[in-house]
């Protein structure tokens, strides 16, 4: 174990994240790269992408208040020493998010009321699963939840966001892959970690087995929520060749320009869940198809 | 965020605080002290040669740095939860991965100096007044008392390492040196976040004051004993230890908390 966890430790954090990545961004993108003029001028679509920075900003406070609480409940210094640069990572997204809320017009005053307004109560949901399991200091409930189930569906999801919009906001694409990479180191010590947990903990199986379920089926319904309002695929098409970028956007064989939001819905819910067996089957943890709790 | 050189202190004050508790801020502040370092050694610093009784005092003293560290790492965590808002939340996540560091650092030269199982070796070493504060503080966060695990945290717990760290730099084998005076530098800017957010509650609910003098009064002699032993530790005559303390009381005070 220790030297698994010797790739986690907040030297390499530095060396690869602030000092690697990150260097000479701001707020995770180039200096000086701003939102498309066509998108803050566009009443529809400044609201459409605040919308969903706001589901952002949800899921990254759920993922600060999870890393963070974990630390307490880490059963050795090295797995809280690395728990420290994934909060410091989940508190940076937070901060680049709310940023892009402001860069999209939101005032500062206002941020909370967005906030309410607009974050899909599934995804609330999804977070008090989670957190509920943090605040029994529940620490191989809480990373499966975190690293593998959140951490899974947001590297995800940004994977599928930074693929629809690399060609037509560069600013909000950079903003993405700096997250992603995050992710992609979250959810490897999540892996990582657990599996021998997991091991030795046999009887607590029945249980993240149930929470993963129960997380599974609100991360549906958020999705379900989301395409429902997405512009079909004769608007999007529009509106990419009014950002002057390319309408073609392949993600996992979907063609994000012109493809349903049903078939996106379909394709993002697939790759999702198919990395959930994926990865929980190699912590020892058997996938359960989502239900509502 | 401000523009790369500007004063911060020009700044408005809701602008300066969204600037000085943002990662950004953390990441421009840390880069300049860090970024030639590996676990806080510069590369050109050579490891002086100790006697047998100085490395056992040392890895003594660097035990009970361990202990401090990882009451500050998992208290700066729990108080997230309880933060009041987004931007202390956000520094207080540059607070938890400062406290980690300094955790990583200090195990690091543990080993260095031939520690082959540093856990244990704190566990063997670790102080009562040090292990009676660690509790203390982390009651407070459970108790979800924001304003006293502030003040025991980022005032009272971080003065002490300050004054120690510092004074210990001064008589420090270079590779240790380099370590604690990295450590000196975040210090400072968490002694920063913790006096400007209880001087900014205390112009508002005075009544509280009462309340931290109260913590303090509690976690005084937990402070100044543990101080007195690590500087037993250093080797610092008896004379010169309550000077240390003074110099602790004397931080404390001048952040207008006494």
């Amino acid at each position: 174990m220790a030297d698994f966890l010797s790739a986690y430790s907040i030297q390499y954090w530095l060396e690869s994240c602030p000092q690697g990545y990150l260097e000479d961004t701001e707020y995770g993108h180039a200096p000086g790269e701003t939102e498309p003029a066509l998108l803050l001028d566009d009443p529809q679509l400044r609201q459409q992408s605040i919308r969903t920075t706001v589901q952002l900003v949800v899921g990254e406070r759920c993922a600060l208040a999870a890393s963070s609480g974990l630390i307490n409940a880490a059963p050795d210094e090295a797995s809280k020493r690395y728990l420290a640069t994934q909060t410091l990572d989940e508190a940076r997204h937070v901060e680049i998010f709310t940023q892009r809320l402001y860069d999209l017009g939101v005032k500062k005053t206002e941020l909370e009321d967005v906030l309410r307004e607009h974050a899909n109560p599934n995804l609330v949901k999804f977070a008090e699963v989670l957190l509920e399991k943090v605040d029994k200091k529940d620490f191989v409930a809480g990373v499966v939840g975190q690293n593998i189930v959140l951490e899974g569906m947001a590297f995800t999801v940004f994977e599928m966001l930074h693929a629809g919009v690399k060609g037509v906001n560069p600013k909000f694409a950079h903003t993405l892959s700096g997250t992603i990479a995050d992710e992609r180191r979250h959810v490897g010590f999540g892996e990582n970690r657990i599996g021998s947990l997991i091991k030795e903990h046999p009887e607590k199986k029945p249980e993240i087995e149930r929470m993963q379920r129960d997380m599974s089926y609100y991360m549906l319904a958020t999705f379900a929520d989301a395409f429902r309002r997405a512009p079909d695929a004769a608007e999007r098409k529009r509106l990419a060749q009014d950002l002057g970028g390319r309408p073609e956007a392949s993600w996992h064989g979907v063609d994000l320009a012109t493809a349903d939001p049903k078939d996106m819905e379909q394709a993002l819910a697939d790759t999702v869940l198919k990395e959930f067996k994926t990865r929980l089957g190699r912590i020892g943890i058997e996938y359960q198809s989502p239900v509502r709790p | 965020m401000a523009e790369s050189g500007s004063d911060v202190h020009s700044l408005s004050p809701d602008r300066f605080l969204e600037e000085v508790h943002s990662f950004e801020f953390w990441f421009h502040a840390v880069e300049g002290y860090l970024s030639a370092t590996r676990f806080g050694r510069r590369p050109q610093t050579q490891e002086a040669p100790l006697s047998e009784s100085e490395r056992d005092r040392l890895i003594t003293v660097l035990c009970h740095y361990c202990v401090g560290e990882t009451a500050a790492l998992e208290a700066s965590s729990g108080l997230i939860a309880i933060a009041p808002n987004r931007l202390a939340k956000v520094f207080l996540a540059t607070q938890v991965v400062d406290e980690g560091r300094h955790l990583e650092v200090l195990l690091h030269r543990l080993q260095d100096l031939g520690v082959t199982e540093p856990e244990q070796e704190i566990e063997r070493r670790a102080t009562g007044s040090l292990l009676a504060f660690k509790r203390r503080l982390l009651e407070l966060v459970e108790g979800r008392d924001w304003e006293a695990a502030i003040f025991a945290q980022n005032v009272i717990l971080e003065s002490l390492e300050f004054t120690v760290f510092q004074a210990h730099a001064e008589t420090a084998d270079p590779v240790t040196r380099d370590v604690l005076q990295g450590i000196v530098k975040d210090e400072r800017r968490h002694i920063g976040f913790g006096e400007n957010e209880l001087g900014r509650r205390l112009k508002v609910s005075p009544h509280v004051r009462a309340r931290l003098a109260a913590v303090r009064h509690e976690l005084d002699p937990l402070v100044l004993a543990s101080c007195d032993e690590t500087m037993a530790q250093l080797g610092t005559p008896p004379a010169e230890r309550p000077e240390i303390g003074r110099s602790y009381l004397a931080a404390v005070h001048r952040l207008g908390f006494a």
